[in-house]
């Protein structure tokens, strides 16, 4: 894998991510194929497209979990310089300032739900392992205030009084808001979150709404979502981005991406169903 | 309404301090300690026969081995079947140099978990970068080769007429087999307190999420090679305490007692004490270590192989009917106790309607 890292990077200061050319093939099966994105600071963006269409896939490209074929992708770190994701470690992508959700809640069953939480703290650890073996002071006093701040971050989205429950055995809804709770940890400049509607019920998902804005607001962070509720789509992101088979369709606002052609054969089918009209 | 809880609740644990101690886990091991301490006091007393202090000090020392490799089992998935190897290589390394250079025992001992360690690392290093059964193969190779290596490496390990040694010299005091036994508790003792505290703390997360979720783990910025290589480390760290009290404790030993079936005895005693479990693993060695000098000798004598015979046939029952390990019957007690109770009410209510 290439390191890039001694290059040095540009993208205009409005831009929080910029996706160029980004492609991955699996045994010939383009599932990405050529995409370019630019996601604005501070902007809730959403990724659209009908099943297999490559969403996850290009998630999993910007976060380093496959490891793309062509293209770059460009990140303001938290810290704020630029620098290309592609060919970095998974592990260390989270210490730049970009943290990720999964499509199937990825918690760890036998923790309680603060422990959950505090997972998304690791890089904030100083202290080695002698130091936490030993439990010298400032492994103790890390873990103090580490804990704090994850009761915070459940309190944050209302689930605090569960803090000690182990995270087996609680319901998907209450799963899917430890793991959200898990990204703030870090403080991050970007937000991916994978479905994070998917298995919500109607009045969990008009909460979801409230709390990805409150998110953005309290966190000033971007916010990058896959998601297969339209509703959801068009009540909270501010830009759209519809993709099909890999390929770009149409970016633009909600109402744009509504009216757009291509974007409606795409979900809906080919054109004599709108000739039926 | 949030002020008034936590009140209600400083105010319930000042009046339960008796029970805060008696919860906190530091005090619990040490009182585990003191009772494994009495048996020489019993036996001394000749309540217990005088053998029952090999017996417990072997327990104890292949318990600190077992411990170690239930880290690296049970929270990495991974096994390790050179613990034998790793384990006869410390107790060679502890023996040479405190017989023949002289050193003392501390020097010794950290000797030998250096050596052993860079080993470990350096196997681990190359076979860990691929997950799954491959560490297994690397490792049992490795013990392979040590053992071979101590029966022809005469001038570290006395070949086949084995190596001997004597009990410890501690700050200029000569230990004799009872105080070398207070030793050994003292350091499972503490192998179990730093254990707990690495479980606890952040590594422990780290290990807990690798095990259940590598991605988000990896997400979440834990690197897998290096946790897969911490934990593998101080599983032969341990297997090297293990084998340094082994040479001071039982002060003899020949090649073919680091053979792959201590490996797996070790092994079967963390299945049978339940993975992820610290008090599990010393019960589990018991049952593979003790039981059949204390019961199963007096009972049919002096069978060849029967040992094996045991351990082999108790871990197939409890992978079979108790599949999460000793650790669990504490809770299972508890229960059977709350649905007895239940039982028992119900039939003298139904005793009063009638």
């Amino acid at each position: 894998m290439p390191k890039n890292n001694s290059e040095k990077y540009t993208m205009d200061e409005s831009l929080s991510l910029k996706i160029t050319d980004l492609s991955i093939n699996f045994g010939g099966l383009k599932a990405v194929d050529g995409l370019s994105i630019d996601v604005k600071k501070n902007e809730i963006f959403g990724l659209i497209g009908p099943n297999g269409a490559g969403k996850t896939t290009a998630f999993n490209c910007i976060t380093q979990f496959y490891h793309p074929d062509r293209g770059e992708v460009l990140f303001r770190t938290k810290q704020g310089n630029v620098v290309n994701l592609v060919g970095r470690n998974t592990h260390d992508i989270i210490k730049l300032g970009l943290v990720r959700t999964f499509q199937n809640v990825e918690v760890i069953k036998e923790l309680s739900l603060l422990e959950n939480v505090l997972l998304g703290a690791h890089i904030d650890f100083k202290a080695t392992i002698f130091e936490q073996a030993l439990c010298l002071p400032r492994a103790r006093r890390e873990e103090r205030e580490l804990r704090e701040k994850a009761a915070e971050g459940l309190r944050f989205m209302g689930i605090e009084a569960l803090k000690d429950a182990k995270a087996g055995g609680q319901p998907y809804g209450v799963l899917k808001k430890v793991e959200t709770a898990r990204t703030l940890m870090c403080e991050p400049s970007l937000i991916i979150l994978d479905e994070p509607a998917a298995g919500l019920n109607d009045s969990e998902t008009a909460e979801l709404t409230e709390i990805i804005r409150n998110i953005r607001d309290a966190y000033d962070c971007t916010i990058l979502l896959v998601e297969h509720d339209m509703h959801l789509v068009m009540n909270v992101c501010e830009r759209i981005c519809a993709i099909s088979f890999g390929e770009f369709l149409a970016c633009g606002t909600p109402e744009e991406i509504q009216a757009n052609a291509l974007v409606q054969e795409a979900y809906l089918g080919e054109k004599e169903f709108k000739g039926g009209e | 309404m949030n002020n008034n809880t936590s009140l209600k609740s400083s105010s319930r644990e000042k009046d339960n301090i008796l029970l805060r101690i008696y919860r906190n886990p530091y005090f619990r091991y040490i009182i585990f300690g003191a009772i494994l301490a009495l048996i020489p006091i019993a036996s001394g007393m000749n309540i217990l026969p005088s053998s029952y202090i090999t017996i417990m000090g072997s327990v104890m020392i292949y318990s600190i081995v077992g411990i170690g490799l239930n880290l690296l089992l049970g929270y990495s998935g991974l096994i390790s079947l050179g613990t034998a190897g790793f384990m006869g290589l410390a107790a060679y390394v502890t023996g040479y140099l405190s017989v023949n250079v002289n050193a003392p025992f501390i020097v010794a001992l950290a000797v030998s978990i250096f050596v052993v360690v860079l080993i470990g690392v350096i196997v681990g290093f190359v076979s860990l970068r691929v997950a799954g059964i491959y560490l297994a193969i690397a490792t049992l190779c490795v013990s392979e080769i040590l053992r071979k290596t101590f029966e022809e490496l005469e001038w570290l390990t006395n070949g086949f007429s084995g190596l001997n040694a004597s009990f410890p010299r501690l700050f200029g005091i000569q230990l004799n087999r009872k105080s070398t036994y207070f030793l050994i508790v003292v350091v499972l003792i503490l192998v179990m307190m730093l254990t707990h505290n690495l479980v606890k703390g952040q590594m422990g997360r780290a290990l807990h999420a690798m095990r259940e979720s590598e991605v988000a783990a990896q997400a979440m910025g834990v690197n897998l090679l290096k946790y897969r290589l911490v934990v593998f480390a101080i599983a032969t760290a341990y297997a090297a305490i293990g084998g340094a009290l082994y040479i001071f404790f039982i002060r003899f030993s020949i090649p073919g007692t680091w053979t792959m079936a201590l490996s797996l005895n070790i092994l079967g005693a963390v299945v049978i004490g339940g993975l992820r479990s610290i008090y599990g693993t010393v019960i589990g060695c018991f049952v593979i270590f003790a039981i059949p000098d204390i019961v199963l000798k007096p009972l049919f004598g002096d069978v060849n192989g029967l040992q094996y015979v045991f351990s082999g046939l108790v871990v197939i029952l409890v992978i079979l009917f108790y599949p999460a390990g000793v650790k669990n019957m504490r809770e299972d007690f508890f229960r059977l106790c709350r649905f007895l109770k239940k039982k028992i009410n119900e039939r003298k209510g139904k005793g009063e309607i009638q």
